[in-house]
């Protein structure tokens, strides 16, 4: 069956070809939702809540990149909302128990370390851009119309971020 | 340097599993939650459709049956009446014929007295 086959048969209801694109879209909104979040439970009750909104609504997504834009976009603002709103997440204390990142040996661990502090840091919005830059690899309009933010926004979140985590790993400035 | 910074976030922010405990427990609930398929949902629609056009054919049958016998009782009263109106003619004939006749014998009667 190709991809837009299974595509189609989630559409029409079918329950195995749903399964199949919630086992290929699951560890994106998953590592969303932990990184925003910072916790492994609230990560798992939220990507529980996306994909289960995505099997009511699976019908009004037209496309496949409608769907990873959806996702994308119904994961990331439920988090946001989530931190501004529940108090258990104003104070993010991201512990060293929370396994943020996956066992890349190749990925720098002082910037891991650095990148999980600066995450705690940001405020919602700039976590999210930020995910939505370098987990997912969305150019900064993208990221804007993900977010419904003006780009110029998108932008300067970007660049403060990047500064903030440049400045953590004493890199200079160039 | 800034693009190896960017390679190097990249890198660290590869998406990561859920495990296969909560990805099986995950798939379980949305498989339990997702209605049954649309194509059910069409056969009721095509069996009420279906009866429908069975319901108006009966009635159409039927009326079309009433039609044909009203017609042809009207057909048969009508023949019968034209019948009826030929015996009427045949027998003004006839009488018409008996009247002539005394006519002219009370005539030929009353030339022969004078």
């Amino acid at each position: 069956m190709s991809a837009d086959d299974e595509f189609a048969q989630a559409r029409a209801g079918n329950t195995a070809a749903l399964v199949a694109l919630i086992r290929e879209h699951q560890r994106a909104v998953y590592s969303i939702a932990l990184r925003m979040l910072g916790k492994r439970e609230a990560a798992e009750d939220l990507t529980q809540e996306v994909f289960m909104q995505l099997g009511a609504k699976i019908g009004s997504i037209a496309s496949k990149e409608h769907l990873r834009f959806w996702l994308r976009q119904v994961t990331a603002n439920r988090a946001i909302d989530q931190l501004r709103h529940d108090a258990r997440f104003q104070m993010l204390p991201l512990g060293e128990e929370t396994s943020m990142f996956g066992a890349d040996e190749d990925a720098d661990p002082l910037l891991k370390r650095q990148l999980q502090g600066l995450l705690a840091e940001l405020a919602a919005p700039a976590r999210a851009v930020l995910l939505l830059r370098y987990q997912e690899d969305l150019d900064p309009v993208d990221i804007a119309r993900t977010l419904e933010m003006p780009i110029n926004t998108v932008k300067s979140h970007l660049k403060r971020s990047l500064a903030a985590l440049r400045a953590r790993c004493g890199l200079t400035t160039i | 340097m800034s693009e190896d910074l960017e390679d190097r976030l990249r890198q660290a922010l590869r998406p990561v599993s859920p495990g296969e405990e909560f990805s099986a427990r995950l798939l379980g609930r949305v498989a339990a939650a997702t209605p049954p398929p649309a194509p059910n949902c069409h056969t009721p629609r095509r069996r009420v459709a279906a009866n429908w056009w069975l319901s108006a054919g009966l009635a159409a049958s039927v009326l079309l049956a009433l039609g044909i016998r009203h017609r042809a009782s009207e057909s048969q009263e009508r023949l019968a009446g034209l019948a009826a109106r030929q015996q009427v003619f045949a027998a003004l004939r006839v009488t018409n014929q008996k009247l002539d006749l005394a006519y002219l014998t009370v005539r030929s009667e009353s030339e022969d007295q004078l």
